[in-house]
């Protein structure tokens, strides 16, 4: 048996409100635990007085650790030690373990974020990061997390930053949450900025060399493409790297699908190309990426419509 | 490299239900390479002599049928870089492909050779869902309302009548309305917009007028004002985080209650200057859509399938597809992305670029193709056939319940949004351009322009009993909880706007 309130001296002003169920039997209902039921009941009780204190955080704790997706339990913490002005730092660091325990867990996040927030400094923050993204290293709130750092302490000009998105691609080229944090970075976070010619140099470099190691990759054709779009230049500006991976000439020696898609959009581009925008999206119908033969046939269909038009 | 697929031992059906095949009929080229490869050879050395003459018998014609599909539909080019995430694929292919090939769990076939929905197993899945649950489900509390919607959407899919729960619905969720407006996960717990979204949504399943009046629509207004955010978002709770989803529970419970679209002058976005819910949001959304064309949780995060639809969603509720999307999206980049996300060769789809397949963005991806097809005007975008392969062959759970990926099990999450999707493979809407059954004409009309068309005429692997129910493509619950609720609250002249008492 766990902790329990009723006998306990500390609480003995406190009235709990037990769950009230009335009349019929509600659905999807829990038969909760006697430990996690009163818990819950003491909590409804602080929560109607609005009580913040040392008791509340103990009793908040007491239920994350039996139900850590309780966002209500969470907001009140939250709010208590927000209340009473309790070390933040304390509570990061009784933080870190729960973290690790639950990976997959919303609330858990946002009250980092929270606490953070309070301090004002992302001091340790990149290496608990590290330490979460060695167990799951495309968990959606932990990236997120991070470019909320990005924002909330101006890292966008941070080479250790850059440094260590770089490091993640290197560790899988594939992992596309790398990509997104590295363009949100570079170029995404900037408010549409236009990047310089050297990191616009750079970055092209950078995301085709990646391309190199594993050609059927998209995360860094995405970015290549991205990258174009962003600095509005013609998409012919990829043409020649596209043509290392695939040329409609020699229709046998294909080694990357993205590659004959994105020479599908140059030639569209292309004046007097057309067709060869139509082989290159006939091609990965027909073989290299048939699954998607009905959007490849509707990209067909476009460029015949632009053709009437013109 | 890819891990060359194979049949092994692991996987045999009985012989009973599957006879051998015949010298008169051709093993096929993949067959031969199975049985002449070393591999298989080694796996099958421990076995005797009766389970390679059964594993042998696996292959029907249904089955030959399948791995000449599966071939057909392969990307034809592997990396032989090895990562992490390629690790992780072929673990999972090959985990999947027994079911796409064959059949191991032994389900009854349709005309096509897949595995006939489950609907009686499924039915029952999901009665069991709504019932009580041990203590050690704790961890649910705060998802009980999710738990009643998952499943009464699930089974309405199913063509299951759910009149018999209206009463325990209406009761379950008056225990959870917060006295400040809103919806909870439990009894006592803080107002959430997940929630709130899932309550009423199971509410307008229940229909009828306790159920609707069950509704405190006025602090609903309330607790919606407080959640808008200076930016044009919504927060999912106070204090609570801001992404996505919450613009679209908002603006789903604020369409089908039909709540005046000005902000309650408590509203803290009113001190910047916002009067109205969809103030700044448009651009909110915009900013949503990443780099390669997806949409994120929230500006400058990756693009992810389940944010994607509650984004279309969003705007599609916000005006017609058409003019919202495009107004507010780089559509181009968008059905590229979505385009993307359906994983070759196992025909459902991922949830990111590069991440695995999983039954539940059956929906989250493709409940996005009728929106994005009625903003683009044109139809059949997607495969819809390689989808209902996935869900029917892979996706269900021999006991009942449908499932992310073989190996995992079965929830009323995953058995509802499979079925949405499996219903998105099989039914067509339009975007009407007149308005239906006299609703709407005000606030937050668009989502009452949407028709259902009939089945899709197309290329198909469903049987006629492997049809689910249409679902509405933006509120993804029966277009009659739709339109039956609407009309109760459009025909609503009694509702006090607040606004006046300030004026």
């Amino acid at each position: 048996m766990g902790k329990t309130y009723h006998d306990d001296p500390e609480w003995a002003d406190i009235e709990p409100i037990p769950q009230d169920d009335g009349g019929l039997h509600p659905l999807a209902a829990i038969a909760y635990t006697e430990e996690y039921s009163e818990a819950m009941g003491y909590l409804r009780a602080v929560m109607a007085k609005n009580e913040f204190s040392q008791r509340v955080l103990g009793l908040t704790e007491h239920i994350i650790s039996m139900n850590p997706a309780h966002y209500t339990v969470w907001l009140y913490r939250a709010k208590t030690l927000s209340e009473i002005k309790a070390s933040l730092r304390d509570e990061i660091a009784w933080l870190n373990p729960t973290a690790l325990k639950h990976l997959k867990n919303y609330q858990i996040w946002h009250h980092r974020q929270t606490m953070i927030d309070g301090i004002g400094s992302p001091e340790g923050e990149p290496e608990f990061i590290s330490t979460m993204l060695e167990q799951d290293s495309k968990n959606y709130h932990v990236w997120s997390y991070r470019q909320w750092l990005v924002k909330r302490f101006d890292l966008f000009n941070d080479e250790e930053e850059r440094r260590w998105t770089e490091g993640m691609i290197d560790a899988d080229v594939r992992n596309n949450s790398a990509w997104n944090h590295r363009w949100f970075l570079v170029v995404g976070g900037r408010n549409g900025q236009a990047l310089t010619e050297d990191k616009l140099k750079r970055e092209l470099e950078f995301a085709k060399r990646e391309v190199r190691r594993a050609p059927q990759n998209q995360s860094p054709w995405n970015y290549l493409k991205g990258i174009v779009r962003h600095q509005k230049l013609p998409t012919s500006v990829l043409k020649d790297f596209a043509l290392e991976f695939a040329d409609i000439r020699r229709p046998d020696d294909i080694y990357s699908s993205h590659a004959l898609d994105l020479l599908a959009d140059i030639y569209a581009e292309e004046e007097g190309s057309k067709e060869d925008a139509k082989k290159a999206l006939d091609l990965l119908a027909s073989k290299y990426d048939p699954i998607r033969a009905y959007y490849w046939n509707y990209r067909k269909n476009l460029l015949d419509q632009t053709e009437t038009v013109a | 490299m890819a891990a060359s697929p194979r049949r092994t031992s692991r996987s045999p059906s009985p012989l009973s239900s599957s006879p051998p095949t015949t010298a008169e009929q051709p093993p096929s080229a993949r067959l031969e390479e199975i049985l002449n490869s070393e591999n298989c050879i080694e796996e099958l050395s421990s076995a005797s002599e009766d389970d390679l003459y059964e594993d042998m018998g696996t292959a029907t014609l249904e089955e030959q049928a399948n791995i000449t599909y599966l071939e057909k539909v392969r990307i034809p080019i592997h990396d032989s870089l090895t990562t992490e995430t390629s690790e992780a694929q072929n673990e999972t292919l090959e985990i999947i492909l027994p079911y796409l090939e064959g059949n191991p769990n032994d389900l009854p076939l349709n005309i096509f050779g897949i595995p006939e929905l489950q609907r009686k197993k499924h039915i029952a899945f999901l009665q069991q869902a709504l019932g009580d649950y041990p203590g050690a489900f704790a961890l649910l509390d705060a998802s009980r309302p999710w738990l009643v919607y998952w499943s009464l959407q699930g089974l309405s899919a199913m063509g299951y009548d759910i009149s018999e729960y209206q009463d325990r619905v209406i009761h379950t969720f008056s225990l959870v309305q917060h006295p400040s407006g809103g919806y909870g996960g439990g009894f006592g717990q803080l107002p959430h917009l997940a929630a709130t979204y899932a309550a009423v949504l199971s509410i307008i399943m229940a229909g009828g007028t306790a159920a609707y009046e069950s509704i405190d629509r006025e602090k609903m207004w309330h607790f919606l004002g407080e959640m808008k955010q200076p930016s044009g978002g919504f927060t999912m709770a106070a204090q609570g985080e801001e992404d996505i989803r919450g613009a679209y529970c908002a603006l789903t419970v604020l369409s089908l209650l039909h709540i005046p679209l000005e902000l309650p002058p408590s509203a803290p976005a009113r001190a910047h200057g916002l009067t109205t819910f969809t103030d700044n949001l448009g651009p909110w959304i915009s900013a949503c859509q990443s780099f390669d064309g997806g949409m994120s949780a929230a500006p400058g995060n990756e693009a992810h399938g389940a944010y994607a639809f509650c984004a279309l969603g969003c705007l599609s509720i916000m005006g017609p597809p058409k003019q919202t999307l495009n107004a507010h999206l780089d559509m181009s980049a968008l059905i590229h992305w979505l385009s993307a996300r359906q994983c070759s060769p196992e025909g459902g789809y991922n949830g990111r670029t590069n991440k695995l397949v999983d039954g539940c963005y059956s929906h989250w991806v493709g409940g996005c193709w009728p929106i994005v097809e009625a903003a683009a005007s044109t139809p059949n975008l997607w495969n819809r056939a390689a989808l209902t392969r996935y869900i029917l062959s892979a996706a269900q759970f021999k006991k009942g319940g449908l499932i992310d990926k073989p190996g995992k099990r079965a929830d009323a999450y995953h058995t509802c949004y499979n079925l949405a999707g499996l219903s998105a493979t099989q039914h067509t809407y339009t975007y009407e351009e007149t308005m239906l059954e006299e609703l709407g004409g005000s606030e937050l009309d668009a989502p009452y322009y949407w028709k259902v068309h009939g089945l899709h005429g197309g290329e198909r692997v469903w049987g006629d009993g492997d049809v689910v129910d249409e679902v509405h493509p933006i509120f993804v619950v029966p277009f009659r909880a739709v339109h039956d609720c609407r009309r109760y609250f459009e025909d609503m002249k009694s509702f006090d706007r607040g606004i006046a008492r300030t004026d």
